[in-house]
């Protein structure tokens, strides 16, 4: 499948569920399409959004946010994204981790909510229609039940893919998202650096993190999740963070910076060219 | 003993890395760097059975030194383990026997301990400034864990009265607010450029405990945005400088890089 058939799946006012930790693991080449597709009015739900929430607000494709928080963590603020919230464009559902967490695990298990003990004592409950207490039935202790959430799609890379949809990920630290997005969300969009017959998963099953009956599209973009690190084939793109950071805060040089790395190239390997090319994926991938 | 030449993010990491003991459990968050340097000096040095959970996912890591990124590789290199973020983490952070503390940084935070990494203004939804979010501390403040806050940054815009939103559970309004929810633990340290804090065991209102050489307590004073306690005897001692050996370690060894330089606005 290609980019833009499995785009077609996500339909305008969608809630999107995206893999993404800060400067890690993002399906980029996704998030690209999915603003080349021109979507609207779609929410994102992120555990630590980074520059792909950056971008989709950028581009006006986004108008909630559902998650933790929204950082590039050492390259700073997403500065359009905080622009969009600053002037009411974006609309903010702000979930601790554990809120995140059991909003997610409830929609994955079919429950209409399920409990957590953070966030008492906060002014994040109030302000949530989605977050109530209530007392344990059990201890009368007070927690606070996180209504269910289903989004309509899930947004994964993985490093490699089957055409039937199971999906593996070599040994590397924490796997964003793909223990609760795929199983809390209506339907899964995986992108992967390669497809491969099926009988190469079947010598690593242990390495087999999603079943191809909870997948609905695969597609092949090798670097796929660059500028987002994903290990252990690539680190993150320091000089590509910082150039997006510079832009960031300028509408006109942002609209610029989007046309040569979003709207301009025609397919990924148009986009490795613009981003530096060679040169640019021996830089990210000498780990 | 003569004097040692040392930077304010030296001191920083000093008093931090002094309030651990032996056997205590420690993680990170986002941007940390002084933390994590902290954390490397105490593991070297005073209490090398300090247990770290490096960016919430490595379990007792040996990095070479402070990374170019708190919350990527190679922070987490030679770990023994990786945990999962979203939910293997969380089984061992939601109960109180493990991962005791967590070292965390607030955009603002109030006399009381309350932090904010939310908004400022007074409208949630149309704020002045959006900030990242309350990510794991909204979470932190409420399940029984100490919390060591640090600010290289401390000014009357840091350290306010009263914050715009609370993001996560301190002493909330003080004396006894926080146990009346059924909250243990809570704040206990804060460490900025210009002092150490900790909060008073009544009242639970921030308190003076040390200032860094060349500061005074008018000095603080007057860089904090509401009255801070001083000892019950008045008395507001300097901060332990940096000793040559440590000093030696964070440039050489832990930090040659000189992140936590660049995060304290030390020229490098």
């Amino acid at each position: 499948m290609s980019l833009q058939e499995a785009a077609a799946l996500v339909g305008d006012g969608d809630v999107v569920a995206l893999q993404n930790m800060a400067t890690q693991a993002a399906p980029m080449a996704m998030v690209r399409e999915l603003i080349r597709a021109g979507k609207k009015n779609l929410g994102v739900v992120c555990l630590v959004g980074g520059m792909p929430v950056d971008w989709l607000a950028a581009a006006g494709v986004i108008d909630r946010f559902i998650g933790a928080a929204v950082s590039m963590e050492t390259f700073g603020l997403c500065q359009q994204y905080r622009k969009a919230v600053e002037e009411g464009r974006v609309r903010v559902e702000e979930l601790s981790e554990t809120s995140l967490n059991a909003r997610l695990g409830a929609g994955a298990r079919n429950l209409p909510s399920l409990p957590t003990r953070g966030l008492i004592g906060t002014d994040l409950i109030d302000i949530n229609e989605n977050l109530k207490t209530f007392q344990d039935p059990f201890t009368g202790e007070t927690l606070v039940a996180c209504r269910a959430l289903v989004p309509d799609v899930a947004l994964i890379h993985a490093h490699r893919c089957d055409e039937m949809g199971n999906v593996q990920y070599d040994p590397t630290i924490i796997w964003p998202d793909l223990g609760i997005m795929p199983k809390a969300a209506k339907k899964t969009i995986v992108t992967c650096e390669e497809i491969v017959d099926t009988e190469v998963l079947r010598r690593n099953p242990d390495r087999t993190v999603l079943p191809y009956f909870r997948v609905d599209a695969v597609v092949e973009v090798p670097y796929g999740a660059h500028p987002t690190s994903f290990y252990p084939k690539y680190t993150y793109d320091t000089r590509f963070h910082l150039e997006w950071v510079k832009v960031a805060r300028d509408d006109e040089a942002t609209k610029a910076f989007m046309d040569t790395y979003i709207f301009g190239p025609e397919t990924q390997a148009d986009y490795l060219d613009a981003v530096g090319g060679a040169e640019r994926l021996m830089e990210v991938t000498r780990l | 003993m003569s004097d040692v030449e040392y930077t304010v993010d030296e001191i920083m990491c000093t008093a931090l890395a002094a309030q651990y003991r032996d056997g205590d459990e420690v993680c990170n968050g986002m941007a940390s760097f002084i933390p994590i340097a902290a954390i490397m000096l105490a593991r070297m040095t005073t209490t090398p059975d300090l247990v770290w959970l490096a960016g919430a996912a490595g379990v007792d890591p040996r990095p070479a030194k402070v990374a170019a990124s708190t919350l990527e590789n190679p922070l987490w290199g030679d770990s023994v383990m990786y945990l999962e973020q979203y939910s293997d983490f969380w089984h061992y952070a939601q109960n109180g026997r493990n991962l005791q503390i967590f070292c965390v940084g607030a955009a603002q935070l109030d006399m009381y301990g309350n932090p904010n990494n939310s908004v400022i203004g007074t409208d949630y939804h149309r704020p002045k400034v959006r900030l990242p979010g309350t990510a794991g501390l909204g979470d932190m403040g409420s399940l029984g864990k100490r919390l060591f806050y640090w600010n290289p940054n401390h000014s009357p815009r840091a350290l306010v009265e009263k914050v715009d939103f609370r993001s996560a559970a301190g002493f909330l309004g003080g004396g006894d607010e926080r146990e009346k929810l059924g909250l243990t633990g809570g704040p206990e340290i804060v460490v900025t450029n210009l002092g150490v804090m900790d909060f008073h065991p009544v009242s639970k209102r921030m308190r003076l405990r040390s200032v860094h050489p060349g500061q005074t307590v008018e000095s603080v004073q007057a860089a904090t945005g509401f009255e801070l306690l001083l000892p019950d005897d008045g008395n507001v001692p300097e901060t332990t400088k940096p000793t040559a050996e440590q000093v030696r370690l964070l440039r050489e060894v832990i930090d040659p890089d000189a992140h936590c330089k660049r995060e304290a606005g030390v020229k490098v």
